[in-house]
This record gives structure tokens, sequence and C-alpha cells, in this order.
């Protein structure tokens, strides 16, 4: 195995460059590696490079009552979907959920792990407050919200009659009903993402602050100019895994919505799912995955063509 | 100490699972082991209707030593047909089954089943007893498909204690749309708008049924009772004026919408319980729960139809049961005597006592298990009327097409732009665009004409 | 601009009441450099978070001309600070580092242009400034820091441990850049370190600080010459001062480590004493084993000169600086005594040397 390493007598800076040149693969080194990674590969391409392919194969297909591929139509499904004023509207929809998720999630993730980053006494009870929905499960958090929502008994409906408001019936308005989806999974989401933030936060060296303090540097521009900062690429993942997460967003849209009132909140996960599972269009279903793979891909993309070069110092 | 303790546990623990797999697999073998011919029934049945089902199974298996009905629960309607159409030709495969009407057209498609006349035929077991507007979805060219099982009908609910309390008459036998919305302004006004007059829930079978009960075709091809239907229409004169009627109470403000979130028919039975809205379009099969929490009377009617038109009836909703052809010739036969001691009298008369499902026998009524029913509560009689008086014509004998449930979710998705405002025909021919592609498309696939 | 500290105190709460500082006082003149010196864990650190305001006094006053500052956040006392760890901004480049706390606080575009480039011009790193910190060496780190604290226009500068990251040649390049910076600038440097070498290279005074007391107050000079006890003389110089036991054998005359005697010129006051003997005031002859007192046990070669560690036959070690032409090889015998130019001390370590005490401040 020794084989691959050359001995260098270049100068220090060069070494790097010359064995990027000089690596290659002996006969051996190829048979050790496909022993290792054999086995990886063969399970992958079981489970996730045929699946796809064969998604792509039955979007060009329409399919019959029992799922089987019959009638070739190309690029039809694709073409149906992307004109289809409803496919559209789920794909706005979709948009303006990841879209609240991510902000209000990292916004509030922030924010309570900024307060909870702060040396009082008894923060440890805030701390174990806020990361405690990272153990509940999906059913209960929607059961829970769902009675909150509830528009005859709920807590908000109860609260505005005290405060004699106006009742806001939560689930049955396109607005409402998104944004009832929306806090919904940001409170799903917050523990997690506040538990990692305040890691991050709190890793960032004191040092810093008290630099900052010492050159007469307000608090809030502190947070700004050298919390962000420090924690950006915290900030990067967070902000791609909830992202990608809420593109993949189900168990809350299926238990609270159902993707209504009015599709306002059948997002293109939730479509597939009914149009697969529930309408047996697997041809269109699988079209619309492909279509949210590649939406999913050039937002990962996006992000790691624009933010990724800034967050690494 | 400790350290034995814990591997004493686990080793405890090792030897449970082992001695649970050993044993669970002796007692799935016993079932099988006493002779008689296993008959496995996939149904999807749950709550307090699964209970009633299984000590039918079990009166079944007693009845008779011949056979054993091996019941299995396979979750809702919609994933179970697509897991009967999966596992046909396994022997995972059920050898009759409860199957949705939503997915009648699919079933007959498929080519699955033994056409329940074949055995009916060859026992001369009289159908004329069974009712026959449930019979008539079931049935092709005459012939008996499948049958009808759990079977409901959409009636009006009202609150009999509220119309009395506030001095309104209650609703006739088969009230008008206009009647009804008398009812709802004058329950509005009269509780000073503390108690809404109606809702109907945005539930495409109500769309469908208002359609059947003024005398509409939801397909080209008699509802699919003569051809594959090519054609669907909503938007045609009896549904607009269904709308009309509702977006007049909407107007009224006694109108109360529940939505179409997964709450919306918990949220709209809990509104008609705690006195919230008046009256509301429900399953007939709602009415052993409506009864069971109900501190009101609860007051029954037939589903409302146009004014200045005679009523042409509902169709059917719920399940009918059907045998496997990937049997041997006993097991279907097992499947068949099981299915016909299902429709006994008796049986039918427990079945709509316990669970609000519709008795299909006629002889049913006469039980004695209905009529000290129907003493204590004389508005449990009202669906087993609209039932019986319905002449089955292809309007109200149930549509056969397939994708019902992606065109419900169509037709869901109009009425509710259309209860919160929509204009009712450009939805409607909206909707009835989309439905059509479908319908096109899934032809085009399965290669129907 | 003098900092005045009077009876400065502090305990941690959390420590079972651990007293870190204890009654210290000092007064810092406006432009000099002082220095506080100490072993780790002395709180000399401490007490320069205290002065700039980072930790809390728990007892006593600190005056920065003539206002008490107790109370004052750290904003408001008018200085700045250099860390150990320079606490560079990683994300920043260099002329953003420097221009940092000037752009919080909101100044003029075109000041904040000019201070900054005067400032890394000062430190000689106009040409890096695009830089980001990661892409610098550890000198240049340095500077990058030296050049926050210019540009601030602070009258006070703090500087804890800055150069303890350096390896030797750096530090003694940079020990030289900050006090003529210091020079430059005129400021007053309040820096930290547990380096006695630069500790009296650069100071105008020193602090030593030890057991969280302050041993003694002076310039470089006189705590060399005049250590106020034996911790401070042992402190200073390079190889440390030898500390032996001596007992009186006449008015002027003591035996030092029972073995040799010497001949002083001031009176022994005292029966038993130590006696500390600078490694250079030592003398090292060769010598036959039977006329010897003690073995060498290593030498060490500096180039103009030697030191020799040498072990007395009754097992007390000392070190001797002696010329580099001179030979000795381990394990051979010498004979060792030395010069009268010692300083001689209590049994609990008092400075009891005659004529040559004056500043004594514990």
């Amino acid at each position: 195995m020794l084989k691959t390493s050359t001995t260098n007598v270049v100068p220090e800076k060069k070494v790097e460059a010359k064995n990027k040149t000089k690596f290659r693969l002996t006969a051996n080194d190829k048979y050790y590696a496909s022993i290792f990674a054999g086995p990886s590969l063969f399970l992958l391409g079981l489970f996730t490079f045929y699946p796809m392919f064969r998604t792509l194969y039955i979007s060009m297909f329409l399919t019959n009552t029992f799922g089987n591929t019959t009638l070739f139509v190309g690029l039809e499904n694709y073409v149906k979907l992307v004109t289809s004023p409803d496919f559209v509207s789920s794909m706005w929809v979709t948009l303006v959920y990841v879209v609240g998720v991510t902000f209000f999630t990292i916004a509030m993730g922030l924010l309570l792990a900024n307060l909870a980053s702060q040396k009082l006494p008894g923060i440890a009870i805030f701390r174990t407050l806020y990361s405690v929905t990272m153990g509940v499960s999906v059913s209960v958090a929607a059961i829970f919200w769902l009675f909150i929502f509830n528009p005859s008994a709920g807590f908000f409906t109860l609260l505005t009659k005290l405060l004699h408001l106006p009742t806001v019936n939560w689930l049955s308005n396109p607005t409402m009903a998104m944004w009832a989806i929306i806090i919904t999974t940001v409170w799903m989401h917050l523990g997690f993402v506040f538990l990692v933030f305040l890691g991050a936060i709190e890793s960032v060296p004191t040092t810093l602050y008290e630099a900052a303090d010492v050159e007469g540097v307000s608090k809030h521009y502190q947070f700004f100019h050298i919390t962000l900062p420090m924690i950006s690429p915290t900030l990067f993942f967070i902000s791609t895994i909830t992202i990608i997460g809420s593109f993949k967003s189900f168990g809350l849209i299926d238990l609270i919505t159902k993707g209504g009132p009015t599709n306002a909140t059948n997002m293109l996960v939730y479509r597939i799912y009914n149009d697969a599972f529930f309408g047996g269009n697997y041809a269109k279903s699988s079209a619309e995955a492909i279509i949210l793979t590649i939406i999913i891909a050039f937002f990962t993309y996006l992000q790691f063509k624009f933010l990724e070069k800034k967050v690494n110092y | 100490m400790t350290k034995y303790k814990k591997m004493i546990l686990s080793l405890i623990l090792v030897i449970g699972v082992i001695f649970l797999g050993v044993f669970g697999n002796n007692i799935s073998a016993q079932t099988s082991a006493n002779n008689r011919i296993p008959v496995v029934f996939w149904h999807e049945m749950g709550g307090p209707a699964e209970k009633t089902l299984l000590k039918l199974v079990n009166d079944f298996n007693k009845s008779q030593t011949k056979y054993q009905v091996i019941p299995k629960y396979q979750g809702s309607y919609d994933t179970a047909i697509q897991k009967i159409f999966q596992t046909h030709g396994t022997n995972t495969s059920p050898a009759v089954f409860q199957s949705s009407n939503v997915s009648t057209a699919q079933v007959l498609h498929s080519g699955f089943t033994t056409p329940i006349q074949k055995f009916v035929d060859a026992d001369n077991y009289d159908l004329s007893k069974i009712s026959p507007v449930a019979r008539a979805f079931h049935a092709q060219g005459g012939k008996q498909q499948a049958m009808p099982f759990n079977t409901s009908q959409p009636v009006l609910y009202y609150n009999a204690t509220l119309l009395e309390k506030y001095g309104i008459t209650p609703p006739s036998v088969s009230p008008t749309y206009s009647e009804i919305t008398k009812i709802a302004k004058e329950l509005y006004e009269k509780s000073n708008h503390q108690v809404k007059g109606m809702t109907v829930q945005i539930y495409g079978w109500l769309l469908e049924e208002a359609i059947a009960n003024n005398g509409g075709m939801f397909t080209n091809r008699n509802d699919g009772h003569t051809g594959n239907p090519t054609k669907v229409s909503i938007n045609n004169p009896e549904a607009i004026e269904f709308f009309k009627w509702i977006r007049e109470n909407i107007k009224n403000g006694d109108f109360m919408d529940y939505g179409a979130g997964s709450m919306a028919s918990t949220n709209q039975t809990s509104g008609f319980l705690t006195n919230k809205v008046g009256m509301y379009v429900q399953s007939s099969a709602s009415m052993s729960q409506l009864n069971k929490k109900n501190k009101n009377k609860l007051g029954v009617t037939y589903f409302p139809h146009a004014d200045g038109k005679k009523a042409n009836g509902v169709s059917i909703g719920g399940a009918a049961l059907w045998i496997s052809n990937d049997k041997p010739k006993e097991i279907q036969q097992g499947a068949y005597e099981f299915i016909k001691y299902t429709v006994r009298p008796e049986v039918q008369a427990q079945w709509q006592k316990s669970t609000g499902y519709m008795a299909l026998n006629k002889d049913s009524k006469d039980t004695k298990i209905l009529q000290q029913f129907y003493a204590k509560h004389p508005e449990g009689k009202i669906p087993s009327q609209q039932l019986q008086n319905t002449v089955p014509n292809f309007g109200n004998s149930g549509i056969l097409l397939e994708g019902m449930q992606s065109i419900r979710k169509l037709e869901e998705n109009a009425m509710e732009k259309i209860y919160r405002g929509g204009d009712i025909e450009k939805t409607l021919q909206q909707n009835e665009d989309a439905i059509n592609e479908i319908v096109y498309n899934q032809n085009r696939a399965n290669g129907y004409k | 601009m003098s900092t005045l500290i009077t009876n400065v105190c502090k305990q941690y709460d959390n420590n079972q009441g651990k007293t870190v500082l204890s009654n210290v006082s000092a007064e810092i003149e406006t432009g000099e450099f002082f220095v506080i010196v100490g072993p780790s864990g002395c709180g000399k650190s401490t007490l320069l978070r205290m002065i700039a305001g980072l930790t809390e006094i728990t007892d006593g006053e600190i005056a920065i001309d003539g206002k008490v500052v107790n109370n004052l956040p750290p904003k408001d006392r008018n200085l700045t600070m250099v860390f150990q760890s320079y606490a560079l901004f990683p994300f920043l480049s260099v002329w953003d580092n420097v221009a940092f706390g000037l752009k919080a606080r909101k100044h003029d575009q075109a000041e904040v242009s000019e201070r900054v480039n005067n400032a890394l011009k000062m430190v000689n790193l106009e040409d890096l400034k695009d830089r980001k910190p990661r892409e610098l060496s550890g000198g240049q780190r340095q500077r990058v820091a030296l050049a926050r604290a210019v540009a601030s226009d602070a009258k006070i500068c703090l500087m804890d441990e800055p150069l303890s990251n350096l390896d030797a040649q750096l530090r003694i390049k940079m020990r030289q850049e900050i006090y003529a910076l210091q020079r430059k600038l005129g400021i007053t440097l309040i820096y930290v370190t547990h380096d006695q070498v630069e500790a009296m290279t650069m100071a105008d005074h020193i602090m030593v600080l030890h057991d969280s007391k302050v041993q003694q107050i002076g310039t470089p000079t006189e705590i060399y010459k005049n250590p106020a006890n034996e911790f401070v003389a042992s402190f200073f110089g390079v190889p440390p001062i030898n500390i032996m036991y001596a007992s009186k054998v006449g008015a002027h005359s003591i035996k030092v480590n029972n073995d040799y005697q010497l001949d002083l010129d001031q009176a022994v006051t005292e029966n038993e004493l130590k006696v500390g003997i600078r490694p250079n005031e030592m003398i090292v002859e060769k010598a036959e084993e039977l006329q010897s007192n003690a073995t060498v046990q290593n030498v060490e070669f500096l180039g103009d000169e030697k030191i020799v560690h040498a072990k007395f036959n009754n097992g007390v070690m000392v070190s001797a600086i002696v010329p580099s032409d001179t030979e000795f090889d381990m394990f051979e015998t010498v004979k060792i005594t030395s010069t009268g130019n010692v300083l001689l001390f209590s049994q609990d370590g008092i400075n009891i040397t005659e004529n040559k005490g004056g500043l004594v401040n514990a």
C-alpha cells in the first residue's frame, strides 16, 4: 500500500500539488477499494438508484389501475403538470411554506439560543424547555396543535374570545391554514435547531466579545457582526437541512390540513402521495417526484454555490 | 452482582422473544388445524363497527363446522384496495374482501372476482329480499357481482329539541331546499345568532348524491351502467341548484363552514351535538354515534331536493363484499356461505342497531331486534324508509367510474371554492375539465374505449 | 491619565470564596510601560481584566485619571486591550479586523480609513491588509491585534500575555516592536506576562504578583538589585539566583551552605539566615577530590559563557556562569566559592541586605 506515497524532496509548498497529480490507483488498490466500497455501493444501487431510475421510467408512461406502465407518452406527464394551474399553485404553496418555515425556524432558533446562552441563574430550565420539542413525535404535535386551532374549543379561539377579537378559523381559511402549518412545523423543528445553535453560539470564543466590549461595540452590533458570522457554518447547515426537510414535510400536513383548504397547503410531497396512493395515478406522481427532486437539487446547488464560500472562513 | 442481574435480565428477554415467536406460530397454525376450510376475510371496519363485525364473524364460525372465516383489518378503504390488487394471485390474498363502493368500477374491471350471481344461481337463493337500490350498484347486466354489506345513505339530521324550543316546525319527510333554508334562517334569527341553521360538509359524495337525488347523471353512459364513462359532468343544472341553495344560506348568515381539513367531520359532529349548528347532511351510518352522545332529541329526514321536483332518491354509500377468483372452489364456496350469512334478516338487524348502517334485508324490520330499537328510536326508521322508497334507476344506483378518489378531491376543491365565494358555474366548469382530463387519461392508460 | 489601584480585592463566590487578589495597590503613571508579572495563577490576568472592566471588583477601587471606574462598563474606560489569543475575527480581512471597533462606533468613513491605514503602516502590515487571519503567521496575527489597539486611539492599552503563543525568536522581535510602538505613541501600556525577561527588558515599572499579593513594585534595576524578598530574587535572572542556607560565623562573616566562609561588608545580624548568590557571582575552580566541595552535574554551552550545574557534597544544587573557554566535564570534582556580592534574607525570606534595601513594598 505504500506504493502510492511518493517521496518528495521538493520545497514544502509544492508537496500538496505534486501529490495530487501523481496520485494513481494501482491494481492492488482497486481490489481493496472495491471490497470496501462494494457492499455500500450495492445497497445504494438497490435502494436508491434503482428506485430513482424506475421513477424516471414510470414518469414517461401512463399507468393503469394496477400501477402498471401501459402507454409510453414521453414528456407528456411533465408538460401537463407544468401547464396545470393546480400543480403550479402547489409549487408556489410549497415555496411559500419552505421560505416561511426556514425563515421563522432560523429566526426563532437564533433568538432562543441567544437568550439561553446568557449566563443567568436558572437558565438551564429554559434550555430544557426550548429543546423539549425534539422529543415530540409528529402525531403528538399534530393532536396538540389541532386542539389549539380547534374553531370552537381551541386555545386560540378562547384567547380571541377573551380579548373580544374576531375568531380566526385557522384551518378553513387558506391564509391562516398556511400559517397554522408553518407555525406547527417551526415548533417541531425548533428544539433541534435551538440546540444546534446554542452549541454553536457557546463555542464562539468569549475573548471576541470581550474585545468588542472593550472597543465599545453594542451587544446588538456584536450579535449581528460577531455571533452571526462566527456561527455561519452552522447557519448554513441548518438552513440547508431545514429547506430540504420542509420540502419533504408530510406528516403534519396529512394530519392537520390534508392539503386543504382549497389546496392552500397542498405541498408537492403531499400531492405526490395523494396521486399515487390515494388516486392510484403512479405515472403522474412519478413525474411530480422527479420535478420535486430537481427543485431540491437546484436549491441545494444554489446554496452551495452562493453560501458555502461565504461561510468557510 | 448488578452485572449478573443485567445479564440474566437480558437473557430472559431474549428467551422470551424466542418463545413468543414459537408460540405465535403455534397460535396461527391452530386455526387451520381443526379441519375447517380457512376463508381469509379482509375488511376495513375500524372502531366500534369492527367489534360488531368480529362478533358477526365469530357467530358465523359457530353456526357451522365446515368453514373458518379469518378476519383481517386492512386500514382505510383506499389503501386496502391497492393492497388487494397488488396481492391478487399470491397466497396472502384474501378469499373474500370488503371494498368501498367508490372502487366498484375498478374491482369490476380487474377481473379478479367471481360474480356472486354464480353461487346465487347454484344455490337458488332469493335475492329479491335484498334492497334493490343497494343491489343495483353492484350488478352488471342484471347479474349480481358483489353483495352490498355495510350500506348507508345520506340523510338530513336536525336538532329536534332546539327546533321545539324556538317553536319552529320540523322539516317534512322529503324536504325541499327552500324548506330547509327557511328553517335554517328561522333558527339562526330566533336563537339570536347563537345557533347556525345548517351546514353541508365539503365532501364529494354529497355533491354526487345531490345530482342523483334531483335526477341528474354524474357521467355519460348512464353513470357507467351501460359502458365505461368517457365524460363527467358536474357543471349541470342539478349541481348548480344545489350550490345556489348553499350560497343562499351562506348569504343569510345561517350557514356554518367547517372547512375541508381532516377535522372538518369531527368538528361538524361536535358542533351539532353542542348546539352550534341545527341541521346537517351526513351518512345514515352516523346515527348510532349521534344517538349515543346526544343530550338533545335527534331528528332525521330525507336528503333534501330542489323545489318543484320529486326526489329521485339517493344512491348508497358504504362497501360491498366480493369473492376473489384466485382461490380453490371450496374456499370460494365458503366465502359465499359467509356472505349469505351476513345478509340474514336478524344479522342485518343487529348490524343496523349496533353500527347505524342500514339493514338490507326486507325482513329485518320485522325482527325483534329492530322492533325494539324502533320503539326506542322512532327516527331510526327514516333511513330505511328512504332506502326502501327509492325506485332504482341509472341515476341513483351509484357511479361506476374508476379513479373516484382523485375525482372526489376535485369535486371537493370546487365545493370549497364555491363556499368561499367563487363563481358557481366557472368553478364547476374548471373542475369538470380537470376531472375529464383524469377520465381521459385513465381510459387511455387502461385501454378502455 | 494615571491609573490608581487602591486595595483591590477579588473573591469568586462559586469557589468557596477563594481569594484571587488581596489588597493590591499601585499607581501607574501616564505614558509608562507597566508590567505585571508573576507565575501562573497569581491573579495577574484577573487584575488586568478588572482594570479593563471585564471582571467585577470585589473590594477596593480603581481610578483612571482621577475618576473611579469600578462601575463603568469597559467601553467607557477609554482603553484598549490585546488578548493572548489575539481575538481576531476569522471571517474578516486584516483591514476589517482593525476597523471593526471604529465602524461599530459609527466613526466617519474617511476617519476610519485613515486611522486603520496608519495603524497598519505602523505595524508594517499594509501589504497584507486583504488577507484573512488564517492566512497569516503567528507574528503577523499579533501585529493585527496591535494595529487594532493602535487604531482605537485609546490612551491606555492593556495586553494579556500577548507574546506567549509565539516562538522564541519572534518573541524577541515582537518585544522590541511593542516597546518601540509604546514609546512612539506615548500611550500607557499595562502588560501582563509570566516571563520575567519580557518584564525586565520592556518595563518602566514592574509589579511582581505572587500568592494573590503584591511582592514588589519597582524599576527593573531595583527589582533585580534589591528584590524585596526571596521570591522576587529567584523569579528574576537566568539561570535563577542560588538560594542557600548560611550561618553566622563572625560579625562580618557567614558560612555558606555549611561549606565555605564568606566575608561581607555589612554586619551580620542574625545567626541563621539565607543567602542569595547570582550565578555570575559564583566561582568555580578545578580541584582534587580531597580539596573539592562539589561535583559537576551538567554543563550548558551558551556561546560567550557556560552554565555549570553542580552539586555540593551535601546535596544542594547550584548554578554558576563561567567563561566559555574554561573546561569542565561532567562528574568532575570542583571547588565552588563566591564573591562577596550577595543578598541576605531572613529565614522567612525577607531581604535584610544592608544599604541596598529602600523599596520594600511587601
